[in-house]
C-alpha cells in the first residue's frame, strides 16, 4: 500500500512518514503543495493524506485538481480547522475522511488502513483466499490455521495482491504500491519477493496461491 | 439604605411644600391677629374716648359724669370692663363700679396719644388696657379758666374673645397645612409614579439584552429626552463590553488554532517514538524534535498573551529616550548567526544618535519581530536594508528585505493574525503573522504605526515611532 502525505509542518510529516512506514505502507511526503500535487497525479498511490493550508497550493485546490485530473484516489485531510463548514467543504470537494489536529497517530492509521481497504472495495479487515487468512489490522498471516512470519515487504506484497485476489496485477504496479518514489529498486525486486513469499506460504500437498502469468504478471487466488 | 428615586423626590417635594405652607400660615396668621388687635384696640380707644368726653373742669375742680347707658359695659356685674381716672397729682377721680376696693397700674404715653398694653385685668382675666392722658374740656359754665390740669385714664378689657378668635385661626390654618399636604402627597405619588414610568420600561429594554448576544442595543424610541443620553451611554459599555468579549472570542479561537498544528505534530511524534523499542539516537531525535516544538508553542502563547494584553490595554507603559541603533544591534544579535549562515547581507544606516521615546521592552519586542520576520523571509544570499529618518516629531524606521514572493495584493493581509502568506515558508513551518500583528497593535499603543509595501519582490516594513 502506497500512502501520500502533503503537511508542511516538518514534525507532524516526520511523525506520521515514520508511523505509517513502521505499519508498513510505502510513504512518500512533501510539504509543498505544488509538489504534492505533482505526486498526486503522477502516481497510483492507495492513500493521499492531505493537509489543508499549504504553502504554494493549498489541500483543496490540490483536491480538486486531483479529482478534475479524474483522479480517484481516496483522500484524508488533515487540519487545525475544526469548524463544522470546513468539514462539509472539504468533503464537498471529493476528500474521503477527515481528521482534525491534534489526531493519535493510532486513528490516523487506523483511517489509512480502512481507506485502503476501500480502494480495493473490500470492507473486512479479514481477508481469506482458500486457507490463506489476512489480519490487516495486526497484519499477520495464516496458512491452515498455522501463523507464518512474513518480513514487512513479504506482507505489503501478499496484502496487495490479497487486496486484488483474482485480478492479474502486473508487476509495475505492484512495484508502484510497494515501493516509494524514492526508493532505488526497480520492479525486477518485485520477482525476487514473489520468490520469497512463494516459499513461505505454499504447502506441497495443493496448487500454488499466486500464480505467474508470463508477460502479465502475478494473481493471487483459488484457481479454477 | 436604599432610597428610591420616587421615595427621595416626594420626599423632597413635601419637605418644600411644608415648609411653604408654614410661612404662609405664620404669615396669615400674623397679619390676621394683628388687624384684629387693632380692631380691638379701636374699640378700646373709642371707650377710652366716650370716658375722657365725660370729665370736664370747672371752678371746682375736675368733675366726672358719666350715665350708665352710656357706657353700659362698665356697669354690668359679669365681666365688666374696667377704667380708672388720675389727676395729676395721681389722686383718683373715679373708677368703674366694677374695680370696687382694688385698682389698676397708671400708664400713659405723650398727651393725647394713646399706649396700649396686655395687661391681667383684676379679676383675674386676661385683657388689654389702653391708658391716654387728656386734658378735660372746661365745662360751659365755668367763670374763670382753671389752669389746665391734665387727667390720666386708663380703660381695660378682657381678650378672651380675641384669643378664641386667634385660636379659631391658628387651628383653622394648622388644619389647611396638614390637609393640603397629605393631598399633595398623594397627588405628588401618583405623578412621581407616572413620571418614573420610563425608568421601569429602560429596566425592561435592558432586562431583553441577552449574555449570549452583547451585539443588541437597547431602543431609544418613544423614551423621554432625560433617558435619551443614559440609554446612549448604556449602548456605549455594551459595545465595548461586546468588543472587548469579541476579542476575547477571537484570541481564545486564535490560540486553539494556532496550538493545534504544533500539538499534532508532538502528539504523533510521541506516539510514533514510543510505537516500539528504539535506540538511543532515535529517541534523542525525538525530544529534540518534541523540545522544539514545545518552545515554539510557548513563543506562539506569549506573543497570543502579549497582543490581547494590549489590545485590552493591561500592559502599563513607562516611555523613555531610547537609543534606536542600540534596539536593532540588542534584536539582530540573536538572529545574525543563521543569517550569516544563510549568506543574508545585513545593512544597517542609521542617521547618528537617533532617538525615539518609547517603553524600552515594548520598542525592542517590535524591532526584534519586525527583523525576525525579515531575517526569516530573506532569501539565501539577500541583503537586509534599514534606514532611518529623523524629524522634529516622529522617528522612521524602514526595514526592507530581499526575496519577497508575495503579490502586491498580500500587502493588506500580512498583518493579519496567523495570515499564512509565506509562499517560500521552509524554515519554522509554524511562523505566522503573528510577530507582525504583533508589532503593529504594540506600535499604535505606544503612539506609533507600522506599514507595509511590496515592490519588486522586496517586503518593506516602516515603523514610525514617537521621538
Amino acid at each position: 500500500m502506497r500512502v501520500l502525505v502533503v503537511e508542511d509542518y516538518p514534525p507532524i510529516r516526520k511523525a506520521v512518514a515514520k508511523g505509517l512506514r513502521e505499519a508498513g505502507f510505502a510513504v512518500d511526503a512533501t510539504g509543498d503543495g505544488e509538489e504534492g500535487l505533482w505526486y498526486a497525479t503522477g502516481n497510483d498511490y492507495d492513500v493521499v493524506i492531505l493537509d489543508l493550508m499549504l504553502p504554494g497550493l493549498d489541500g483543496l485546490a490540490i483536491l480538486k485538481r486531483m479529482r478534475a485530473d479524474g483522479r480517484s484516489t481516496h483522500v484524508l485531510i488533515i487540519t487545525a480547522k475544526d469548524a463544522v463548514s470546513d468539514r462539509v467543504k472539504g468533503l464537498d470537494y471529493g476528500a474521503d475522511d477527515y481528521l482534525v489536529k491534534p489526531f493519535a497517530l493510532e486513528e490516523l492509521l487506523a483511517r489509512v488502513r480502512a481507506l485502503a481497504r476501500r480502494a480495493y472495495c473490500v470492507k473486512t479487515p479479514c481477508l481469506e483466499i482458500g486457507d490463506l487468512r489476512i489480519e490487516t489490522a495486526r497484519r499477520r498471516v495464516w496458512i491452515e490455521s498455522e501463523e507464518v512470519s512474513l518480513t514487512g515487504r513479504e506482507y505489503a506484497l501478499l496484502e496487495y495482491l490479497a487486496m486484488r485476489k483474482g485480478e492479474v496485477v502486473s508487476r509495475t504496479e505492484i512495484w508502484e504500491h510497494m515501493y516509494e518514489f524514492s526508493s532505488e529498486a526497480d520492479s525486477n525486486v518485485v520477482d525476487v519477493y514473489v520468490g520469497y513469499l512463494r516459499r513461505k506460504i505454499d504447502r506441497p500437498h495443493r496448487p500454488p496461491l499466486i500464480r505467474t502469468l508470463r508477460g502479465k504478471g502475478y494473481s493471487l487466488g483459488v484457481s479454477e | 439604605m436604599m432610597i428610591s428615586i420616587r421615595t427621595r423626590l416626594l420626599l423632597w417635594m413635601m419637605c418644600g411644600m411644608a415648609l411653604l405652607l408654614i410661612v404662609f400660615a405664620v404669615v396669615v396668621y400674623e397679619v390676621l391677629s394683628r388687624s384684629l388687635l387693632d380692631g380691638f384696640d379701636e374699640v378700646l380707644l373709642a371707650s377710652a374716648r366716650t370716658i375722657s368726653a365725660s370729665v370736664e373742669k370747672d371752678d371746682a375742680g375736675i368733675k366726672f359724669e358719666m350715665d350708665e347707658r352710656q357706657a353700659p359695659e362698665f356697669y354690668r356685674t359679669i365681666k365688666p370692663d374696667y377704667f380708672q381716672l388720675w389727676s395729676e397729682d395721681g389722686t383718683i377721680l373715679a373708677r368703674s363700679p366694677g374695680l370696687a376696693n382694688s385698682g389698676m397700674e397708671q400708664f400713659s404715653g405723650l398727651p393725647d396719644v394713646p399706649v396700649f398694653r396686655a395687661v391681667r385685668l383684676p379679676d383675674g382675666r386676661a385683657g388689654r388696657a389702653v391708658g391716654l392722658v387728656f386734658t378735660p374740656k372746661a365745662d360751659e359754665d365755668a367763670k374763670t379758666v382753671v389752669t389746665s390740669k391734665q387727667v390720666s385714664l386708663v380703660v381695660a378689657r378682657e381678650t378672651d374673645p380675641l384669643d378664641s378668635t386667634g385660636h379659631f385661626i391658628r387651628w383653622l390654618l394648622v388644619a389647611a397645612t396638614a390637609g393640603t399636604l397629605v393631598l399633595a402627597l398623594l397627588a405628588g405619588s401618583v405623578a412621581v409614579r407616572q413620571g418614573l414610568r420610563p425608568l421601569d420600561a429602560l429596566a425592561a429594554r435592558i432586562a431583553a439584552v441577552r449574555q449570549d448576544d452583547l451585539s443588541a442595543r437597547i431602543l431609544a424610541e418613544r423614551m423621554p429626552a432625560e433617558l435619551i443620553p443614559v440609554i446612549g451611554r448604556l449602548n456605549d459599555l455594551l459595545r465595548r463590553l461586546d468588543d472587548a468579549f469579541r476579542r476575547e472570542r477571537a484570541f481564545t479561537a486564535d490560540a486553539a488554532h494556532e496550538l493545534r498544528t504544533p500539538l499534532a505534530g508532538l502528539l504523533c511524534t510521541l506516539e510514533v517514538t514510543l510505537s516500539q523499542p528504539r535506540t538511543g539516537d532515535d529517541y534523542r531525535e525525538a525530544t529534540t524534535e518534541c523540545l522544539e516544538v514545545t518552545q515554539r508553542m510557548q513563543a506562539v502563547v506569549e506573543s497570543l498573551l502579549a497582543l490581547a494584553r494590549y489590545e485590552s490595554g493591561q500592559t502599563a507603559l513607562h516611555p523613555e529616550a531610547l537609543d534606536v541603533r542600540e534596539l536593532i544591534e540588542t534584536a539582530w544579535r540573536p538572529l545574525d548567526d543563521k543569517a550569516r549562515s544563510r549568506g543574508i547581507e545585513f545593512d544597517p544606516r542609521l542617521p547618528a544618535n537617533l532617538k525615539c521615546t518609547a517603553d524600552r521592552d515594548v520598542a525592542q519586542m517590535i524591532v526584534g519581530a519586525l527583523l525576525a520576520n525579515a531575517a526569516e523571509y530573506t532569501n539565501d544570499g539577500g541583503r537586509i536594508e534599514i534606514s532611518g529618518i529623523d524629524s522634529a516629531k516622529s522617528m522612521e524606521l524602514t526595514i526592507t528585505n530581499t526575496g519577497c514572493s508575495l503579490g502586491e495584493e498580500d500587502v493588506e493581509h500580512v498583518f493579519d493574525r496567523f495570515w499564512r502568506g509565506d509562499r517560500s515558508r521552509t524554515h519554522t513551518g509554524i511562523h505566522c503573522g503573528l510577530g507582525l500583528a504583533l508589532a503593529q497593535r504594540s506600535a499604535s499603543a505606544l503612539g506609533g504605526s507600522i506599514s507595509a509595501c511590496i515592490a519588486d519582490e522586496r517586503f518593506s516594513v516602516r515603523l514610525i515611532l514617537p521621538v
